[in-house]
Order: C-alpha cells, then structure tokens, then sequence
C-alpha cells in the first residue's frame, strides 16, 4: 500500500440470504481524495458504506483506515444520509456539537469551533435557531457542518444531495468542493446522479446490482476549480458517456 | 414551517412583536374564556326559558354562590382531592414511563406484559375500589392507586409507541460516532419520543381527577369532595349539586392545563424559531453582538 493511502477494503462482501449485496471487493482510497460512487439502487453502495462505517460487520475480508484494522469498528468516520437527520429539538450550533455531546463532553473550544464553522460558511445568524425554521439547503449544510467537526478524516456522504431541487443542489456541490479544499479530508460520495459524481471527483466507481459489485474505477481528469461550465466541458461529456454505458450494462 | 427560503426571515415578518402578543393571547386565552361564558349564558336560558325548578336545576349564580358561601368547609375538601389527583397522577405517570421504556427495549417483555395492562384497563374501576379498601384501607392510598391505575396505561401505550417510531438512521448515526448505547437513549430516543409522551399525560390528566372521585366515592370514610356531594343530593341540595360538579371541573381542567404548561415549557423548539436565551446555563453566545 502507498504511503498516502486511507482507507482500504480487503475481500469485504456481504451477503442477505440469497442476495449478494457486495460482491468481495478490494479498494484503497488515498487521503485527501474525493472519490464518488455512482450506480442503481440494490448495487451494494449503502452496504458497503455501512462496512466502513461499522454499523454492518462484513462476512469476510478486513477495512482498515490508516492501515489500522478497523472491521465492524465504530467511531472512526463522519457520515451523513440524504435524511440530515438533524434532531428537532436542538438547535443548530447544538446540532453541529451533537457528536461531542454524544461520546462525551461539548467543551468551550468545541462549541467555538461549531460557530465558527457555522459563520463561516453562512449560518452564523442562525445558531440558536431550530431546524425546523431552516430551508432544506440550510439543514444539509448544518448536517454537514456536524461531520465535519467530528474531525475524522474518512467522511462517508450517502447521497446528501439527493432530496434538494436542481438549482440547490448545484450551490451546495460548489460549497461542498469548498469546504473539501479548505479542509483537506478525504470524501467518499454515494450518489445515482452521474453529473453529480463527475462534476465533483477525482475518481469515479461505477457499482452495478445482481450481484452488487465495484465494475469501473475511473480517474477523472477534468481540471479544478470545477464551476459551471465544467459541465459543458468536452471531457465531461466523455467521461459522462463512458459512466451511462456501464451503467446501463456494457462492458468497462 | 420548513421551507424559509431567505436567510434570516423570521416567522410572520413586518407585524410588531406586542400586537403579535395581544393577538396570541386574545386567542389562547379569549376564545376559551368566551366559550366558557357563553355555557353559563346557556346554561341561564335554559334554567329561565323552561322555568326549571331549582332542585332540578339551580342558575349558575345560586351554583356559584353554594359553593363560596361554604368555602370553609369545601376548602379542605378541594385540596384532598387534589392531593389524590396529584400524587395519583405522579405515580402513574412514573410507572407508565418505566413500563413503557422497559417493554420498548425488552420485545420478551413486551408480549407478556401488554396483555396484562389492557387486561388492567377492562376491569372496572369500581368494581376495584373494594378490595383496594380491603387491602389498604379508608387511606389517601387507595384513591391514588385508582388514579395511578387510570394514569399510567396511556402514558405507557405512548411512551412505548413512541420509542418503537424513533429513526432508527438517527440511532445508527448515533452508532458511527461511537456513541454508547445510555447515551443515544437519553439524548436521542427519550426527546424524540416528547410529543407522544405529552400526549399520554394529557390524556391521563384529564382522566386523573375522575378516577380521584371515583375513588372518594368508593373508599371514603366521611370527608371528601364526592361524599359532600353526595350528601348534598340526598338534602335535594341542587345548587350544592351542581357547585361541586363545577369544582371537581375546575380542579380536572386546572391540572390538564398544568401538564400543557409542562409540555410548552419542556419542548421549546415546537412553538419557537429561536432558542430562549439563557434557556440553558452558560449558554450564552458571549462573543456575539447584544441584541
């Protein structure tokens, strides 16, 4: 493994009866990447995001996070859901401590760092407010706020994107390849939007269902920063038709 | 109240914050009062109208007056039955919470008890005050067992409800943090179940004082609330009657309003965009402009 190397997956599969949810798959993440998982729902990406996080012990094989065993351990990545799962009765800069709050003590210095983070990226006005005065955006970016200072290095995003309109959507993926740059953490990016994985990657892996399973790792050339017209950009088109082709049951 | 798309907008903009207020009290507390009243006028139609007799029915006023022109020895009354529906409603409230956290997290305890609580619900109440005489005497205690009993199955039906409809993603986030499992109960699934929790107080502070009178009737040895009334009766004492009825009300309605003020005051966040400011000690966002 090379020195800069993450987070790595070794023969890790999963198996529900008679449906094989992830294939064994073997997979290494470099540190500071930004690696996006596109395919079908059913194609093993949730369940390998929850071998990784933890929450589901694999059947074999082994994950390690800084070349530390790390299988069916939790505690050791941020995760967030397309649901930001935000808890009503807390408000926002309460929210974002959540985690400190839940494995400990919140401490001055973290509840600090929480308005920081939320002045920073454009939530300062609102951390005494509850979620449920924020617009949908709004609580994505506090979900996210809430990974972010858990200080873990692997962060696990399931499609957090999912639920928001078009043009949100599209503001919150720049602040999000913001927020990575400004941070350095490493990103791995569940979604089934194709220009979404593309537009913000460095590498895509294309997973197809039946049984679920990793079929294309790509590397994505397209320069950074990515703005709008990335999208119109000839190698964009590309890459987008080279994912549609997998996606739809060719060959890599 | 989820979509406030400008940043910074507070709910219901441009109105001032005193008429806001007036208005909110001319209908929290206006519109019941007038509801209130206007029975009274009903009530006074009626009695005038039909010329009802007063040991058939009293007007309000003679109502009224039988119950201040006897205060003194109605006083006392009042507070013991107050004092069963309380400490009743305490107690069933405390063992309907246990009940229902401890069948919500042991499923094997969960079908062998439930039969029993509704079980529990079918006897008749009544039919119970004997032998809870029996067993406890002409006490306090017997009445607060009836009101307990009568308190704690909704606030445990909810309770358990409420706890088996918790986001079970929000638990496994919880889970990732590595946080532990006494933890994630308290500061995950005990707020998320609130509302229903509420809801089974509510319901049983309205059952509370009936089950109190219920059991004065029941297992009383002279002096209580229901037994006055019952004395009144048998004098054809109407007014006094119906003076009663209208304390026993007040006295039901007082401590449903009183768990509604619990409930207002423990979950901020369904009626407030913002946090109270110093609604928690040593929250105080010292390096932020004063307002």
């Amino acid at each position: 493994m090379s020195a800069s190397t993450l987070l790595e997956l070794r023969d890790v599969g999963k198996v529900f009866g008679d449906t094989v949810a992830l294939e064994p798959t073997t997979l290494s993440i470099d540190e500071g990447s930004f690696v996006a998982i596109v395919g079908p729902s059913g194609c093993g990406k949730s369940t390998m995001f929850n071998i990784i996080a933890g929450l589901l012990a694999p059947d074999g094989g082994e994950v390690r996070l800084h070349d530390q065993p790390v299988t069916g351990a939790t505690g050791h990545v941020g995760y967030m859901l397309q649901k930001d799962l935000l808890v009503p009765w807390r408000t926002v800069e309460d929210n974002i401590t959540m985690a400190k709050r839940l494995t400990g003590r919140v401490s001055a210095a973290d509840r600090g760092e929480a308005r920081r983070v939320a002045r920073q990226y454009g939530l300062g006005e609102f951390l005494r407010h509850y979620p449920s005065a924020l617009s949908g955006g709004m609580r994505q970016r506090v979900a996210f706020m809430r990974t972010l200072v858990t200080h873990q290095p692997l962060l696990l995003l399931d499609e957090p994107f999912g639920a928001l309109d078009a043009q949100t959507r599209l503001e919150m993926q720049q602040w999000l390849l913001q927020v990575w740059k400004d941070t350095e953490r490493t990103v791995l990016f569940i979604t089934h939007d194709v220009d979404e994985s593309i537009f913000l990657s460095d590498r895509v892996l294309v997973m197809s269902p039946r049984p679920g399973r990793v079929v294309a790792d790509i590397v994505n050339p397209l320069a950074r920063p990515r703005t709008v017209d990335t999208l119109v950009d000839p190698q964009f088109v590309t890459i987008k038709g080279q994912i549609m082709h997998l996606l739809h049951g060719g060959q890599p | 109240m989820t979509d406030v798309t400008a940043p910074g907008a507070p709910r219901r903009a441009g109105r001032s914050s005193d008429e806001r207020v007036t208005r909110k009290v001319a209908r929290n507390v206006g519109v019941p009062v007038l509801s209130i009243v206007l029975l009274f006028a009903l009530w006074q139609g009626i009695v005038v109208v039909f010329h009802v007799a007063p040991y058939i029915a009293p007007r309000p006023r003679q109502a009224i007056l039988a119950v201040t022109q006897n205060w003194s020895t109605l006083w006392p009354l009042v507070l013991g039955t107050i004092r069963e529906t309380v400490y009743g409603f305490i107690a069933g409230a405390v063992l309907g919470v246990g009940l229902g956290v401890i069948m919500a997290k042991v499923p094997v305890l969960q079908r062998l008890v439930y039969p029993v609580l509704v079980l529990s619900q079918a006897v008749p109440i009544i039919a119970l005050a004997a032998p809870l005489v029996l067993i406890l005497g002409f006490s306090v205690t017997p009445k607060v067992v009836i009101v307990a009993w009568i308190v704690f199955f909704p606030v445990t039906v909810n309770v358990l409800d409420g706890l088996s409809h918790v986001d079970q993603d929000l638990v496994n986030l919880a889970r990732v943090y590595g946080a532990p499992r006494w933890r994630t109960f308290i500061q995950i699934e005990i707020p998320a179940t609130a509302t229903p929790l509420f809801s089974g107080l509510k319901i049983g502070a309205t059952y509370a004082v009936t089950g109190a009178i219920i059991g004065e009737l029941a297992a009383s040895d002279g002096s209580s609330l229901a037994l006055y009334q019952e004395h009144a009766n048998t004098n054809l004492n109407t007014a006094a009657v119906y003076g009663t009825t209208m304390l026993m009300t007040v006295i039901g309605i007082s401590w449903f309003l009183l768990v509604v003020g619990a409930e207002v005051f423990a979950t901020p966040w369904q009626r407030r965009t913002v946090a109270r400011r110093g609604w928690r000690r040593g929250d105080r966002l010292e390096d932020e402009p004063a307002h």
